[in-house]
């Protein structure tokens, strides 16, 4: 079952075509992996499925409903949530509360039950907390709960913004080069993470750069190349596709 | 309930002890008069905390809505009869609504062109209540505003206004309370500390900058409305700029972003305006002394959180 479809998406900035007229879906329940060189799209296209930028052509059909212009909150409520590629968690906030945050939108409360109704307003936080710590001992942060989230070594933060993503339940999962900046460690707890995650039923869509962490997590793969889809396959075939080699060729070591 | 949470309920139960009997101890109307400024700047710094603090929008046209309340109630009781209670709701939401009508073209423009508008909208305040004689009274302002009633408690003497004071700042201080610990005061939050992210968190940005400026500025409506029947007139050289400049540095001294903070800054800030009033045009100079001491060996203020620190 196709989960989000995209339709010829295009996105120019000036003479810059950044997103040429991509057309991908995502099936239910995979993890897709899209890689491709510094400035190929990668990063414009996410924004483009999130609502951050609004595509100059092209449609994006989530679940078969048009979202190619909801703005960015109503896409988190609809259920696509997403990390950034340069970490931008709330640093001097809690864990538990950047957790909640995410959750903001599953938290019902209304103004009205706020001051009004503010017992079952409270019942309701209390149910968001303990669901916030649930996410947390997802990632093994349950113990770091009341530390300001500048204080997590970098793996960590990672983590916790996947976490804060996932707190709004979402049914798709975009990851914005989720590895940048993290050791082989880091990779290994994070590949592992992320197979949790699709073992709970989240559909996941990884962007990355690195190609030994792609080739393990993803099991499908879209290449891109100055803006255009250049190459799909599972991973074995992306691997020993001589064109995707001479795209990367001398920036990659470890194809 | 934990141990915690009892010491916390204990605390309150002293502080509202403690505050009830303030007037017994002090018996000079004179510091009565001190400790009910107080009160009123603890409201106003309530409201602007939320909007600055939690909200990160630095608006300096908070004394521009304590002018709405002011003027509201000072309008209503002279002219039309009403009584206090009504008057002192209608001032409040009267600021609300110019909260909202200010907040939404303002939504989405940079945080100096916000600051610069809310300068503006300010400064148009007062020069409308300076210019428009037949409804303002102009520079004059507006006198002889009844002594206030609350069903069947006469208003009169500086006790009378401190307890009425009271209640007021334990009503915003369990309302703003109830909004901070809520999803509400979280967004806020989360919009001071990165917008972009905020919106991806399934926060609707523009509104709820809309609704944190003006939940914030209607207590800045209850604190005019305060005003008008404390002093029993009002003039425009109430609500000036200096007001809100004042209103911000009280903020920013006490601790942005936490509940109680702003209230030392009140304090401080209030104590300091009336010890030096003798030194006249020298004051002003102290206030900023004290001002460039705290931010440079406490930047995040007083007590405030650690999201100032740096």
């Amino acid at each position: 079952m196709v989960l989000l479809e995209t339709r010829q998406l295009l996105k120019h900035f000036g003479g810059i075509m950044a997103v040429n007229e991509i057309s991908l879906s995502i099936g239910k329940g995979e993890i897709l992996g899209m890689i491709g060189p510094n400035g190929s799209g990668k990063s414009t296209f996410v924004n483009l499925l999130t609502g951050i930028y609004t595509p100059d052509k092209g449609r994006t059909l989530f679940k078969n409903r048009d979202i190619t212009t909801l703005p960015v909150h109503r896409i988190t409520e609809i259920g696509i949530a997403r990390t950034f590629q340069n970490l931008r968690i709330f640093q001097n906030i809690s864990v538990l509360t950047n957790i909640l945050i995410g959750r903001h939108s599953q938290i019902k409360n209304s103004l009205w039950d706020v001051y009004l109704r503010p017992l079952s307003a409270w019942k309701r936080e209390k149910a968001a907390r303990e669901k916030a710590m649930e996410f947390l001992e997802l990632a093994h942060l349950a113990d770091r709960a009341n530390e300001l989230a500048k204080n997590l070594p970098y793996g960590e933060q990672r983590l916790l913004e996947i976490c804060r993503a996932l707190a709004s339940e979402p049914e798709l999962l975009l990851l914005d080069e989720p590895c940048a900046g993290m050791n082989p460690v880091e990779m290994d707890t994070l590949a592992e993470f992320i197979q949790r995650i699709k073992a709970a039923g989240t559909t996941v869509f990884i962007i990355e750069h690195n190609m030994r962490f792609i080739m393990s997590v993803a099991e499908r793969i879209i290449v891109l190349n100055m803006g255009k889809k250049f190459k799909e396959g599972s991973p074995l075939e992306i691997q020993s596709d001589s064109g995707v080699q001479s795209i990367y060729l001398g920036e990659e070591e470890d194809i | 309930m934990k141990s915690g949470e009892k010491v916390n309920v204990l605390l309150h139960i002293a502080g509202i002890i403690g505050l009830a009997v303030v007037p017994l101890v002090i018996e000079n109307a004179y510091y009565m008069g001190i400790v009910n400024l107080i009160l009123i700047y603890t409201i106003l710094c309530m409201g602007l905390n939320l909007i600055l603090g939690y909200t990160g929008l630095l608006s300096l046209g908070h004394a521009a809505f304590y002018g709405i309340g002011g003027y509201a109630t000072a309008i209503l009781m002279t002219r039309y009869g009403f009584s206090f209670l009504p008057s002192l709701i209608i001032s409040g939401l009267l600021a609300l609504i110019f909260g909202m009508l200010l907040g939404i073209p303002t939504r989405k423009v940079r945080g100096d062109y916000f600051c610069l508008l809310t300068i503006a909208f300010g400064e148009i305040f007062r020069l409308v209540a300076q210019a428009w004689i037949p409804f303002t009274g102009g520079a004059m302002g507006i006198v002889g505003i009844p002594i206030p009633k609350l069903f069947a408690w006469t208003i009169r003497s500086e006790t009378d206004f401190y307890y009425l004071g009271l209640i007021l700042v334990g009503f915003t201080y369990l309302s703003v309370a109830l909004l901070t610990l809520s999803r509400f005061g979280r967004a806020f939050v989360a919009i001071r500390e990165d917008e972009l992210a905020a919106s991806v968190m399934g926060i609707n940005t523009p509104a709820y900058k809309i609704l944190a400026f003006s939940i914030g500025s209607f207590y800045a409506g209850l604190a005019g409305s305060y005003l008008a029947v404390y002093q029993t007139t009002i003039t425009p050289s109430s609500f000036r700029l200096d007001e809100s400049c004042l209103m911000i540095i009280m903020v920013i001294v006490g601790g942005m972003g936490s509940l109680l903070a702003p209230i030392s800054g009140v304090i401080i800030m209030t104590l300091a305006t009336e010890a030096f009033r003798s030194l006249a045009d020298y004051r002003m100079l102290i206030i900023g002394v004290i001002m460039v001491t705290v931010l440079l060996f406490r930047p995040q203020g007083l007590f405030g959180t650690a999201a100032f620190k740096d």
